[in-house]
């Protein structure tokens, strides 16, 4: 199969500091991948390796089968919006979309053009004074009108307020549903993208923690609470991800791929949100050798 | 990619253009009266020796008339600033203000490499740079001539200082011909290879302009005479005294006898063992007002000759060529440091 993104052992190095690690992901062709974790954990050096505006230190990833920004035909299959949208302040909307015709040669104008009308956005208005989220959907037209494969989006809602960043992710998804494309857009908060990702991958500490399906995420995490026990009696199958304890009570967080059948426990489904909460916390926990008994297993 | 880059230039052309057309009416509007002047003089139909004093003539009438002084020297100054001016303004910012503004996220992620991108940029707007500094060079030369023509008929001893002297000399070389053309393709990519090292526009603007002018000043003062072998010869008594004219007392050479249009690029008296001398003596010019002996016999008889390197005029041609092609040079090697510094795996 081909894969939208496919990296095996992809790290990169900036002197001395990794800014992605170890990094090994297989996502299948036409999902809408939400790529989560906090600032600075390695999301946008992933991205810009994705569309070759980096090159890995050490491993290697393929867009589409590709090496990516291996030559105009590559570039022509990635669409890229980048973080904060940054667009030439000084041309206007209309030399922005005429930019994007001189230099892709799947142009599609008609694509770029109804979608500024229905933006309601002035052709001659310089881009320099388009507001945040004008600009970013200047940007997705640009990044859509060229007619990707893969469209990939750093933080595109990060700097949007809360109607303009419903509005984005809205055109978005009429894209996806349209064209069928792969998606990948990154995002420090799960709430911007649970309600429009299928697949899930949590970059924490410049390595990749977990990845799936959402739907696959979601059925083989469980929250267990029941009376108070240590983590280490649970079965060998059950990887705890995340464990709080009262007095009389404790609650784990657990990934396996078995039902839960124990009596003792009381299982609830999780939330996105509780998962990739929990997923962070872990590596926040571990980074500071903190319960060093919980092994972090890949 | 080659219109784009002019959509995103065409401002910078625009003022460019702007200041060229300006000149050109300068030059337009003055030009005619200045060749009047010329054609009045009495130059064209002079013979022989009357040529020099209806040089000189020609010369310091124009040297008090308004505006010839100004539009000479700011003709000369507009042709050596531009190369700078290209470089801070157009080199300097193409690609350190891409990374400075992140613009270059979107428009290396576009269908085209980012090799293409900067083969358009350099060659459009090199060419541009190029371009327009040897157009200013050349409608300047048009309107220099009866200038240029009357200093060269001035004979040894210019009167008239206020007009750059003969095509070798330091300012005259660089801003006519076609090292222009070298000027202005190394400042411009200098300019852009120093704001691809140092990634913001306004320092990268700042250290273009002081490495340009450094060169500006190094070259004819340290490479230039160095070119080509130079020229040496001694000359002695009553040549002597011809040679260094006016400046007798300092001892060094104005011109170089038989040697019409030379560029002396050092001079200085020595004596019979060949020793450097630095003072005449004071029995050759004594203080008024005692009789001065003859001065050339005077200094011959104590064995003092006067040692010049010079380059010949017949070699401004050749000078000029390999002037050019060094700074074509350089300019190619900057380009390639540019593509270097874009490839991939260093930005």
């Amino acid at each position: 199969m081909k894969f939208a993104v496919e990296a095996a052992g992809l790290g990169k190095q900036y002197g001395r500091r990794w800014a992605l690690r170890d990094c090994t992901l297989a996502i299948p062709p036409g999902k809408v991948v939400g790529l989560v974790g906090p600032n600075g954990a390695g999301k946008t050096t992933l991205l810009h390796l994705a569309v070759g505006l980096l090159e890995p230190t050490s491993g290697s990833i393929r867009v589409l089968g590709a090496s990516p920004a291996d030559g105009p035909a590559q570039l022509a299959r990635v669409g890229f919006v980048a973080q904060d949208t940054p667009v030439y302040a000084r041309l206007s909307v209309a030399q922005h979309l005429q930019m994007g015709a001189w230099l892709n040669p799947g142009w599609d104008a008609g694509v770029a053009e109804s979608r500024i009308k229905q933006l309601d956005l002035d052709p001659r208005q310089r881009a320099g004074t388009l507001s945040g989220g004008q600009r970013a959907q200047l940007a997705l037209t640009l990044a859509i009108a060229k007619r990707p494969e893969c469209l990939i989006l750093d933080e595109p809602v990060a700097s949007l307020d809360p109607l303009a960043r419903r509005e984005f992710l809205r055109s978005l998804m009429e894209i996806v549903a349209a064209q069928g494309i792969s998606v990948v857009l990154s995002s420090h908060l799960i709430a911007d993208l649970e309600r429009v990702c299928d697949y899930l991958v949590v970059l924490v500490a410049s390595r990749v923690q977990v990845a799936g399906e959402v739907s696959d995420l979601l059925a083989s995490h469980h929250r267990l609470s029941g009376a108070r026990r240590d983590a280490s009696s649970l079965p060998a199958s059950q990887e705890v991800i995340e464990e709080s304890h009262t007095d009389k009570q404790s609650t784990f967080l657990v990934r396996t791929s078995d039902h839960v059948h124990d009596p003792a426990w009381t299982a609830r489904p999780v939330t996105l949100d509780d998962l990739v909460i929990a997923y962070m916390s872990r590596t926040a926990a571990s980074e500071r050798a903190y319960r060093p008994q919980l092994k972090v297993m890949s | 990619m080659i219109r784009f880059t002019w959509l995103q230039f065409r401002p910078q052309a625009r003022v460019a253009l702007a200041a060229l057309v300006a000149f050109a009416v300068l030059l337009v509007v003055t030009g005619p009266h200045l060749a009047g002047l010329y054609a009045s003089s009495g130059i064209i139909a002079c013979h022989a020796g009357a040529c020099a004093t209806a040089a000189s003539r020609f010369l310091s009438l124009l040297a008090i008339t308004s505006p010839y002084p100004i539009v000479y020297e700011l003709g000369i100054g507009l042709i050596l600033a531009a190369p700078a001016i290209s470089g801070v303004f157009w080199g300097a910012p193409l690609i350190s203000r891409e990374l400075e503004n992140r613009t270059f996220d979107l428009v290396w992620t576009q269908s085209i490499t980012r090799t293409r991108w900067l083969l358009a940029k350099l060659a459009l707007i090199g060419l541009a740079a190029m371009a327009v500094t040897e157009a200013l060079s050349l409608s300047y030369a048009w309107w220099a001539d009866p200038i240029s023509k009357a200093i060269g008929l001035q004979g040894p001893y210019p009167v008239v200082s206020e007009f750059g002297g003969v095509r070798l000399s330091l300012v005259i070389f660089a801003s006519h011909g076609i090292t222009p053309l070298g000027y202005a393709a190394f400042g411009f990519t200098l300019g852009t290879a120093t704001g691809a090292y140092i990634r913001r526009a306004v320092p990268a603007m700042a250290v273009t302009l002081a490495i340009f002018a450094a060169v500006q000043v190094g070259m004819p003062l340290w490479v230039r005479p160095h070119l080509i072998p130079p020229d040496r010869t001694v000359v002695s008594g009553p040549s002597f005294v011809a040679s260094a004219g006016v400046n007798l007392g300092n001892l060094t050479a104005s011109i170089v006898p038989g040697r019409p249009g030379a560029w002396i690029t050092s001079s200085g008296a020595i004596n019979a063992a060949g020793q450097p001398v630095s003072t005449v003596p004071g029995a050759c010019v004594p203080p008024p007002p005692a009789k001065p002996p003859d001065p050339g016999r005077c200094l011959g008889s104590r064995g003092i000759r006067e040692a010049i390197t010079y380059q010949p005029a017949s070699r401004y041609w050749p000078l000029q060529w390999i002037e050019t092609g060094i700074f074509l040079a350089l300019a190619l090697a900057l380009a390639g440091v540019c593509f270097w510094r874009l490839g991939r795996s260093r930005t």
